[in-house]
């Protein structure tokens, strides 16, 4: 089964809700993740601010932090790193895992952490 | 009987901020520590004074109180509190990821919620663990003010319910995902305060109407919540000892009728009334005075010395008036008068002809209520936070709902019901209300001191973040903090009573306020004893003792200072 994992940078909810505004590629996102479990990919998604255990047993990860924070959110397929800075349309999560997906999609840039720090969410 | 009965092991003191619940979980403490037992009493209030009112330096861990044997209390810190589960969390990874990794984790553990449930893990351990207060013949949690106490209390069950229904997995529980870890010590605390042969809750009112309104919304709640072993404990109540003294008879008056008025729901509650004391109820004596059975009655005063008192609000007024526009926010603990002071404020600048908005953000307030009629040119607004909420989530699913499909609506959806959004809804709406001060005037009655400084800490994470993203942020925003920082914008007025701890922790609230790089326009020291010119025996000698405490604030804590006489809120 292939696996895609995703190292989001230290952020309180994956969709994006909870900061000053809402991102909407993060909420593309997290429904785009869900689109590519139901295509049978094994998906982890891991939060800096509540796993860093999984980035700290990655030493490629920590490479790629090392080298600025901005290399955040970290894609990998099956171990290897497919994509840093960007949260990839659904559109290229299928052309990297190789799967069909009809609709094309736009890649929107990262938006930075989607709450922010001290807005009482996290 | 002057203090409650107590039947259980546990015990609440739950009530508007400044009603006594700090005085009377002490006094109570007291008393049964005298009568024999090991008694804790534990405070979870950011804003807590227990040390004051005990005497002891407290810690986190149950310190014995000296000069009561049997008597013990511990305050929990919920900024500490949180700092520990921050370095529990981001420790062990210092030195194995990056330095800007730890610094984003650690800026994840720095916000209110993180604060808030690091506190109640703390009240979990207390309450949930039977193990922690063993020794223990009874542990009385002297609460934080209403608002915050009742979060505390559903929140067991609010996050249970979000834990148990959450399918997403990522979701917005976030930095607190180790809560699910507690669920079952959650579950039981739940049981614990829900079970009236385990524990009391002791509503504490003052004898107004605007306290006995609060306390009878938090029954209906903790009713709700299934929590029914409840008592009512009256503080302050006073009848003048002879009639003729307008100030006295006016205070008898107003604790008769609100009485005879009390919602139907409290009046059914057990009840205890404890007489206004001749003296404030810091240190054991006094705590001991107020399980006395007699009003003690006061000595004879000898003649007042020679002061120069500092005028009323009528300066302010004018000086404030004179700017033509801004924004007035008075800030105090619950209790102090702050709703009727800015109703006061706002009445008399739109009087002079100005476009005056007063709004709230304090869900406790009735400003409403304080604005006495329609008065032409005031618009009354209410920050309300259900509403506010409501009107976030359709403006989300609006915005980001509709390129979803139906899964990833769904999980927006989910999102949209966690604890979090009520937070930045309110904030969003106030750094609206805030906006509306650059054309008119905007008079905010804000909600009490904790509260309130975590809507400033808010403010500055928004501006950090707001600085650094490219999101597509309203005006108001992004202009919130730096309008608050502008004295020629905003002028911000401290409220407080001429008392040891209303002072004391409006000290407290200047400082976080120079944190926060706002400096305050001026002191008010709300309902005067001493200004009303009372001649009852135990008034004035209450009133006495307010002279080194508006000394205090007029020379050294405030460069401008008003003082309001005491007034029966039917003419304030």
């Amino acid at each position: 089964m292939t696996k895609l994992e995703v190292y989001d940078p230290a952020m309180c909810c994956s969709t994006g809700i909870c900061g000053p505004e809402v991102d909407p590629a993060l909420v593309a996102f997290a429904a785009d993740l869900n689109w590519v479990a139901e295509q049978g990919i094994a998906v982890q998604r891991y939060n800096l601010g509540t796993e860093p255990q999984e980035f700290a047993a990655n030493p490629a990860v920590i490479k790629e932090m090392e080298a600025g924070m901005d290399r955040l959110p970290i894609i990998a397929v099956d171990g290897h790193i497919v994509s840093t800075g960007v949260y990839l349309s659904r559109d290229q999560l299928a052309a990297k895992l190789g799967l069909v997906q009809p609709k094309p999609r736009i890649a929107v840039a990262a938006g930075g952490s989607c709450c922010s720090p001290k807005s009482g969410c996290c | 009987m002057a203090l409650p009965t107590v039947g259980t092991r546990i015990l609440f003191f739950t009530g508007k901020g400044g009603v006594g619940k700090t005085s009377l979980s002490c006094a109570t403490g007291l008393a049964l520590a005298e009568a024999g037992g090991q008694v804790l009493i534990v405070s979870t209030d950011p804003a807590s004074n227990l040390d004051e009112v005990l005497g002891t330096a407290l810690t986190a861990t149950p310190t014995a109180i000296a000069g009561a044997p049997g008597l013990f209390a511990l305050n929990i810190d919920p900024e500490a509190a949180a700092f520990v589960y921050k370095e529990r969390m981001v420790g062990p990874y210092r030195g194995i990821l990056p330095a800007a990794a730890i610094a984003s984790m650690e800026e994840q553990f720095s916000g209110a919620c993180t604060v808030e449930i690091a506190a109640f893990d703390e009240f979990a351990k207390l309450l949930g663990d039977p193990g922690t207060t063993a020794a223990f013949d009874h542990v009385i949690f002297d609460t934080a003010p209403t608002g915050h106490t009742l979060r505390l209390l559903t929140l067991p069950s609010a996050w249970t319910e979000f834990i148990a229904s959450s399918t997403g997995g990522a979701s917005c529980l976030g930095p607190l995902a180790g809560l699910e870890k507690q669920k079952a010590l959650y579950a039981a605390t739940v049981a614990q305060l829900a079970d009236p042969a385990v524990t009391t809750l002791v509503l504490v009112s003052r004898p107004e109407p605007s306290a006995l309104r609060e306390a009878e919304r938090t029954r209906g709640e903790l009713a709700e919540l299934g929590v029914s072993n409840l008592r009512l404990a009256l503080n302050g109540t006073f009848a003048a000892a002879q009639p003729g003294d307008a100030i006295a008879d006016a205070m008898t008056e107003r604790g008769r009728a609100a009485l005879a008025g009390m919602p139907a729901g409290l009046a059914r509650l057990p009840r205890s009334e404890t007489p206004l004391l001749p003296q404030g109820t810091v240190g054991l004596a006094s705590l001991r005075a107020m399980s006395a059975a007699d009003i003690p009655v006061p000595p004879s005063l000898d003649p007042l010395p020679p002061l120069v008192l500092p005028g009323g609000l009528e300066a302010l007024v004018a000086e404030i008036a004179a700017a033509g526009h801004g924004v007035i926010m008075t800030m105090g603990k619950g209790g102090v008068g702050k709703t009727t002071l800015a109703a006061a404020i706002a009445v008399a600048l739109t009087r002079q002809g100005h476009s005056v908005t007063l709004s709230t953000t304090d869900p406790a307030a009735h400003v409403r209520d304080a604005v006495a009629g329609e008065v032409a040119g005031l618009t009354v607004t209410r920050i309300d936070p259900e509403r506010e909420v409501a009107d976030y989530r359709d403006e989300v699913l609006a915005k980001a709902g509709g390129s979803l499909d139906a899964a990833g609506r769904a999980m927006l959806e989910e999102d949209l019901r966690s604890p979090c959004t009520e937070e930045i809804a309110v904030f969003r709406a106030f750094a609206r209300t805030v906006d509306g001060g650059k054309d008119g005037f905007v008079v905010l009655d804000t909600a009490p001191t904790g509260h309130t400084i975590l809507l400033l800490d808010a403010a500055e994470a928004y501006h950090r973040e707001v600085s650094r993203t490219q999101a597509d942020l309203p005006d108001a925003v992004r202009s919130l903090l730096p309008r608050l920082r502008d004295p020629a914008f905003t002028r911000t007025l401290i409220v407080t009573l001429a008392e040891a701890t209303p002072v004391h922790e409006a000290e407290r609230l200047q400082q976080d306020l120079a944190r926060a790089g706002i400096a305050p326009f001026a002191w008010i020291v709300n309902q005067s004893l001493l200004a009303s010119g009372t001649a009852d025996p135990l008034l004035a000698q209450r009133g006495r003792a307010e002279i080194p405490f508006i000394e205090r604030v007029s020379r050294s804590l405030s460069p401008r200072t008003a003082l309001i006489p005491w007034r029966s809120p039917a003419t304030a």
